[in-house]
């Protein structure tokens, strides 16, 4: 065993005297501090999953193939290797490229074999490293930019924080109601884009859209519009987002 | 009192080696950040380390309430995150632990190759390294399936219909991994008994070569 060995017999705590200053022993002067690292690092981890708890989505169900499917962050270098190599040379994507990465990274000792070990003394792989990082960042971001982008054109424009209520024929919606006053207004602004029985069609379909939104989430959107929508979606008072509101809530489809 | 026990132990098991082996040696000062703030980079591994640990806490008390098949996995998930004490805390902790490991783990293997600490002779422990990397990875890829919600299923589905796609061995290994031509109740509880006995065995093998090789080569000295 060469170097960094304690000398067997010296005393612990008088490390200072030992002829590599600087050095101390693991446990327990190292350890402590290691530990202070740990716990600093550990309470922010904490206070990032307390302020962002993870979300459920709805139960699996293999008949719904309109999901939009997409892995796990971590992945999405691999799957956006995938998109470039469509049809018969998929085989590039889901093998030889990975296994490429995988080997090139398995086998870096024998690849790198000079005995310089600071980063500027090897500039080939320093800069080969450096470059992997790049890719894959940014194979990463581009995957994610693009599940969104396909995820807006599937819900029929830019996202918008709505709940998607499904698609109907006009002729199957029932809509509940419709003497209040908010059905007229609804009638007269709003169904110029989400249709006369709020089907959807510049807008997205909000027939049922109370099954998933109560009226103040409802009120809050109407004043605070999202992906598109006119401000209170052009009507023209308080009192008649109010209205119209209180006629939406009793729609749950 | 202590210090008897200690010996007690020590004349019938002879701990000492073993102690002076896990505590009992030198830190080097170019490692250690109270020497000097910029030597944090080589805190990542042990952070990875911690993080680690933490998945293993929180997998175990999940497992206590987690139901593998494919009726109440869902719900059972549901009821974690809405009822158990504490559920969705501990739920976080496992989800968000998952892409800790993940990022802790990368800037590690950055830390190491920028520094040329995997050149001879710790070329082994570069091999493992990279070894616990893919085993992360796969964790990663089994845990996704459990909570049995849309996302996890389609991106399964998604998944191993590319592994499906490779060449030859591809619908041997979509059977293996699917235990069927689609993903179903065997997936999940195949699913599961990978993310919780098989790859812990491996990881916990692995970790431990990384950890023996560490102390028989020593940290790399200053570049």
């Amino acid at each position: 065993m060469s170097g960094g060995e304690r000398i067997p017999g010296t005393p612990r705590y008088r490390h200072h005297l030992l002829k590599n200053p600087g050095t101390e022993p693991f446990f327990p002067n190292f350890l402590l501090k290691e530990w202070i690292a740990g716990a600093v690092f550990l309470t922010g981890f904490m206070l990032w999953v307390v302020f962002n708890p993870v979300v459920l989505g709805d139960k699996a169900n293999p008949d719904d193939t309109s999901f939009i499917p997409v892995p796990d962050w971590y992945f999405l270098f691999l799957y956006q290797i995938l998109k470039y190599y469509p049809g018969s040379d998929i085989v590039f994507g889901t093998v030889l490229v990975p296994m490429i990465g995988a080997l090139l990274l398995i086998f870096t000792p024998w690849l790198d074999t000079s005995k310089e070990r600071h980063p500027y003394k090897r500039p080939l792989a320093t800069l080969s490293m450096v470059l992997m990082t790049f890719l894959t960042i940014w194979l990463t971001n581009e995957a994610a930019v693009q599940h969104k982008a396909e995820v807006a054109a599937a819900s029929g424009q830019a996202s918008s924080g709505l709940p998607q209520v499904p698609k109907k024929a006009p002729s199957q919606i029932t809509l509940v109601d419709t003497n209040m006053p908010g059905y007229t207004l609804f009638e007269q602004t709003c169904a110029t884009c989400h249709g006369k029985k709020g089907e959807g069609g510049f807008g997205p379909p909000i027939y049922a859209i109370s099954k998933y939104w109560n009226a103040t989430q409802l009120k809050h959107f109407v004043e605070n519009p999202q992906g598109g929508m006119p401000k209170n979606g052009t009507l023209t008072s308080d009192a008649q987002v109010q209205q119209v509101v209180d006629w939406l809530e009793k729609q749950t489809g | 009192m202590l210090k008897k026990a200690y010996d007690w132990i020590d004349e019938r098991l002879n701990v000492t080696p073993l102690w002076r082996d896990v505590a009992d040696h030198d830190v080097p000062a170019h490692v250690n950040p109270a020497v000097k703030m910029s030597a944090f980079v080589y805190c990542f591994g042990g952070l990875t380390f911690l993080v680690i640990t933490t998945q293993i806490l929180s997998g175990m008390f999940l497992a206590m309430y987690y139901t593998p098949d494919i009726t109440n996995a869902w719900y059972s998930v549901k009821y974690i995150t809405d009822e158990v004490l504490l559920g969705n805390v501990v739920r976080g902790m496992h989800f968000w632990g998952a892409s800790l490991v993940i990022i802790m783990m990368f800037l590690h293997m950055l830390r190491v190759f920028f520094t040329g600490a995997y050149k001879a002779p710790r070329e082994m422990n570069w091999v493992v390294g990279v070894l616990i990397f893919f085993v992360v990875l796969a964790f990663g890829f089994t845990g996704y399936l459990l909570p049995w919600d849309q996302k996890a299923y389609w991106a399964t589905a998604v998944g191993s219909q590319i592994a499906g796609s490779i060449p030859l061995l591809g619908p041997y290994i979509q059977t293996l991994l699917l235990g069927s031509h689609t993903v179903g109740a065997l997936t999940l509880a195949r699913f599961f008994a990978i993310h919780v006995f098989f790859l812990p065995a491996a990881l916990l093998v692995l970790l431990a070569l990384h950890f023996i090789m560490i102390r028989s080569q020593h940290i790399a000295g200053p570049l």
